[in-house]
Parts: C-alpha cells; structure tokens; sequence
C-alpha cells in the first residue's frame, strides 16, 4: 500500500514532468502564427542568450513576446543563470550566442585579455537622483547624511570589485570623502535590507525591487550613486565575443536589431514592463506595481561610459581605462 | 509521506530487541510526527516572539501554505521533474562508472595500487569546486548539473565497491578456483554477493549526495530545476516561497531516503544484515 502511492507519486510527477516539458518550449511565446518575412523565411535561426531572472531584463522578453526576434529569423532559446558567474564564461564558451552584463563586468573581463565587446544597450540610469534604479540606504536615524559621511564606514555591494563599490567609490570623492577608506563587505541584495535592519552594515547598495521596499520600511536613500556618477550612466548591456561579430556579422546585426526594437518598445511601455517581469521573476504584483523602472533605450552614452571606465581604473577595478570604442558598438 | 518513509526504512532491527521494536512501532511513530511538530512549533515562534524578524524568516504556517500552493502548480512539478531528472540520470552514470571500475580496479592487486593514490587524490576535491569547469563546458544546461553530480555521487560508490571486493573470502574463492569456475564466473557467485551489501551502502549514500550536488549546481548555476527557484525565490523577494521550495527540496530527500532504503531491503533481503531476524 504504502510502497504503491510512493511509486503513484513518482509516476505522477515524472508524467506531469513530461507533459509540461512539451507545452514549456521557448516557442509558447509566439501566438500560432508566424508573422515570418524577409530574409531567412521559414527556417529561423536559432540564438541562445543568456539572462539574469531581473527586471533589467524585460526588454528581451517583451521583445520576444511581440516577435521582434522572429521578424528577424531568430528563434529565441532565452536562458537564465542566477547570477552574473555564469555568463561571461557561458559566452566565452559558446553556450550563449549573446548574454546580458553589466558594463564593469565586461570590462574586467575584457582587461583580464577576453575579447568581449557590447552588441546593444541594456539598462541606463534614469537620471533623476532619490528615484533611480539603485542606490545608497542608512536606516532611519543614521548619522550619514550624503555620500562623503560614508567614509570610514561599512557599505554592503552584491559584488566586490564591480559596479557597485566603483561608483559609490567615485561619488564619494566627489562629494569630498576619502573613497579609499569605506568599507565594502559582499551582502545579496535580498539580504542587504536584513543586514541593515542588524547593524552589520552601515549603508547598503540596493537595486530595484528593494530598494523601493527598503525606503518603504524607513530606509532613507543617502546616494543614487548611478545618477551622481553621470545622470547618462549606462548599466548593463549584452555583449558577445569579439570573433562572434566577425564570423556571424548577419546574426549580430540581426541580433541588435531586434534587440533595440525591443528597448524602444519596452521603453513606450512601462506597464507591459511590470507585466512580463512578473513571468520570469517571484517578484509579486505589489512589488511590481510600485518598483522604478530603469531607462531602456538604444545608444550607449560614451562620455559616461568613459566616466565609468577610468573611476574603476583609479579605483584598482580593472588594470587600466577601457577604450570606448573597443567595447561598444 | 514521512512517516512511510520511517515506517520502511527504520534501522533493521538487532536480534534480540525484535519483538520489542514490533510493539513499539506506532510509538515510535508518535516519536517521530512529536520532534516534526516540536520543529515546526519552535519555527512558528521564534518570528511571532520577534526573535527573528517575520520578514526575513516567516513562520512556518506560512511557509506550509505557500508550500500546499506550489503543490498546485505545473511550474512547481516542471522544477521538480527537472531536479528529478537530473538526480536519477547524475546517480544511474555515476553508479554504472563506479561499479564498472571497481570491479575492475578491485579484483587486480597490480591496478589497485596503480589507482589508490590517484583516487585519495581526486576523491576529496569538492564537487562545487568543479562548478566553474562545469559553466565553462555546458553553460547552465543539465548537463553542468550532471557532471557535478556524478563527480561527487562516483567517489561514494566507487570506495564502497573497493571495499566490497576485498572482503572476498579467499577460501570460498579458492573453492570456486578449484571447483573450475572461470573468472567471470567467480565475479557472479563469489565477489558479486559480497560486494552487493558495500555496494547498496554506496548507493545509499550517492543518492542523497546526489540530490545535494543537484540542488547546489542549479541555485549557483542556474541549471533548470528546484534549485533555481530557490534563487529565484530569494532575488524576487519571495520569503515564504523561497522556504517552500527549501521544505519541498527536504521532503524530497526523505523519500530519496525511503526509496532507496526499500530497494536496499528487496536486493539484500538474502543477506544476513537483512535477514538476521529470521535466522536466530
């Protein structure tokens, strides 16, 4: 008896497991019919891109789901790692065509002698201080009162030696506080709000959806230290190997193409933004509805790319400036 | 479901305590549904008394609801269908390798020791330590999954059968020599049976590792499968569900455990570990 409903479990589970692999395609996307045209009609090139389950990266998914991919003869096999230790090892080895990254990622990547470079923009900055996509909490009652009040003190970043503790680095000194002596300790983002309520950081790095929930229960936002870098400040991009551009130029163009109709569209549609992100993320729909949505938009701002790239050198990040037109399109 | 679990794979009971043990049994039982309800007792206080915040550690009333609401979901059996897949597929590759090289490697005195310090070697390097080679040659597939499975499930079995071939009664092989038996033969009727109970021990242990290593490569790889919503729990912000799927990847080891302890009975059930009951 007992030795049957086990064995009715594990059959159930694994039939269950089956049926829905087969309805679970990356083609579900697509609504029946095929609006293919121009160039490669029919057959549809297929193009692996690696993610991360974040809001920043709604436009693909959106694109997706209006057939932008498709208009190009793409199929789109979206994969998503956890987190960013998957995906520059995951395009250098060919299991993603192109994936998503932030800027300082790629060009630590890029200094330690890959030859990675950006094929579209992802996420920028939206320029307003105290309503931006990330940035600087103290709890209520602190004693930090602008960024220069962080040195000397402990600041948690989901990272060490990437986007976070380099900009925060740089709008320290210019808010005139020495940047070489905050403390950068390594918190998730999930965790950074728990960590703060604690007292074992003094200040944490937050990125949308807690940040807009940290500020909710108390939290003050003492730095939007994207903005106060520059208020043109991209973030992330996708990115592919240099040889990728070269000996596939026709998929790359196809690739950014649709990939920037897929920025444009995302950008002239914030509630479909709030809506998809709810596909791929747990983020609930409360959450969702009050989150900052970051800026989606085609060109990458080089000046503030510059701005970035010589802060993490200065700061140790990467061995020496990037140039510009080596990494961006 | 985990009181099954006890009820078939509770330690064998010793000789002489057996008919006690059978009496004992439904207390045994409340023992056991006692210490999960005092778990889950103290679970639902320590948040409601304030000693850990509710927001970061819900009770566990809460978390059980979610848990019952995942149940409802495809996408809840999807991921454990994939965690699934890969733990079966993980432990079937490393078994089959282990057994195979055991064999071979345990019945030479020459290869034996040809192996012995490669494998002291290679046999304490943690699986999650392969995590970067796995990414570099799979990406975040199942396959990433499967490597780091079969590298830690291979190790436990492997040892076992190692061990399992030298316990060979050299008397009851020379017998087997002398009555003619050919080497495979002797592998079936003589170093088969007594590398059997190692080897089912082995298994055992390799199946619970195996879930272990397949929940860690899909939380840090991001391979398809429970794991991975556990880390997609934990970046969307959703506590209580995060803790479901933790409670459901616990519910599943259990039953990993039970099942495996229900083949380890049929296949040993003519050994004396199994059998011991019957025979004094």
């Amino acid at each position: 008896m007992k030795r049957r409903t086990v064995i009715a479990a594990l059959a159930a589970a694994s039939v269950l497991g089956l049926s829905a692999c087969g309805s679970g395609s990356p083609s579900s996307t697509g609504n029946g019919t095929a609006p293919a045209d121009g160039a490669g009609s029919g057959q549809l090139t297929k193009v692996s891109v690696g993610v991360i389950p974040i809001v920043d990266c709604a436009p693909i998914y959106l694109g997706s789901k209006q057939g932008f991919f498709k208009d190009e003869g793409l199929e789109l096999d979206i994969q998503t790692a956890t987190g960013g230790a998957a995906i520059v090892p995951g395009v250098v080895s060919g299991s993603f065509d192109f994936a998503f990254s932030n800027l300082i990622s790629v060009m630590v990547a890029k200094d330690k002698g890959l030859d990675l470079k950006f094929v579209a923009n992802g996420v920028s900055t939206t320029g307003e201080k105290g309503n931006d996509v990330g940035g600087v909490v103290v709890p209520a009652g602190s004693s930090i009162q602008s960024a220069k009040d962080l040195a000397g003190k402990t600041v948690s970043v989901n990272n060490l030696s990437n986007i976070g503790d380099t900009t925060i680095k740089s709008v320290v000194e210019k808010d005139g506080g020495d940047p070489g002596s905050v403390k950068f300790v390594e918190v998730a983002f999930p965790d950074a709000p728990a960590a703060l309520a604690n007292k074992q950081v003094d200040a944490a790095w937050i990125l949308e959806p807690f940040l807009s929930k940290a500020v909710a229960e108390g939290g003050t936002i003492v730095s939007s230290n994207f903005v106060e870098m520059s208020p043109e400040l991209d973030i992330a991009g996708y990115f592919t190997k240099a040889e990728t551009i070269k000996s596939k130029a026709e998929l790359t163009a196809k690739f950014t193409r649709a990939m920037n109709k897929s920025l444009e569209y995302a950008q002239e549609h914030p509630q479909e933004v709030r809506d998809i992100v709810g596909t791929y993320t747990k983020i609930d729909e409360a959450t969702r509805a009050k989150m900052i949505l970051p800026r989606y938009r085609v060109e990458f701002n080089k000046d503030a790319f510059k701005t970035l790239g010589d802060a993490a050198a200065k700061y140790g990040t990467l061995a020496k400036a990037p140039n510009a037109g080596d990494l961006l399109p | 479901m985990s009181s099954n679990a006890m009820a078939s794979g509770g330690p064998v009971p010793s000789v002489g305590r057996d008919r006690r043990s059978v009496r004992r049994l439904p207390l045994k039982q409340l023992l056991g549904l006692a210490g999960i309800a005092g778990f889950l007792a103290t679970w639902e206080l320590i948040p409601r008394l304030g000693i850990i915040d509710e927001r970061y550690l819900p009770p566990a009333t809460e978390v059980i609801v979610a848990l019952v609401r995942d149940f409802g979901l495809t996408a809840f059996w999807i991921s454990v269908g994939e965690t699934m897949t890969a733990w079966f597929l993980g432990l079937v590759i490393a078994i089959a390798l282990a057994v195979l090289l055991g064999f071979v490697i345990g019945s030479s005195d020459f290869l034996r020791k040809a192996t012995n310090s490669t494998v002291e070697f290679l046999r304490p390097i943690p699986s999650v330590a392969l995590i970067p080679l796995a990414v570099l040659l799979f990406g975040v597939k199942i396959e990433s999954s499967l490597m780091l499975i079969t590298y830690a499930a291979f190790w436990q079995v492997l040892i076992q059968v190692l061990y399992g071939v030298a316990d060979v009664d050299m008397v009851a092989n020379n017998t087997a020599k002398t009555y003619g038996l050919g080497r495979m033969a002797r592998i079936r009727y003589v170093v088969f049976p007594t590398a059997l109970p190692y080897l089912m021990t082995g298994v055992r242990l390799a199946a619970t590792v195996a879930l272990v290593l397949a929940i860690t490569a899909e939380l840090v790889i991001g391979s398809p499968g429970l794991g991975r919503e556990i880390a997609l729990a934990q970046s969307g912000g959703a506590i209580s569900g995060m803790y479901a799927l933790v409670l459901a990847t616990g519910l599943i080891g259990v039953l990993i455990n039970g099942l495996m302890r229900f083949i380890e009975k049929k296949t040993l059930s003519w050994h004396s570990s199994v059998r011991s009951e019957v025979i004094v």
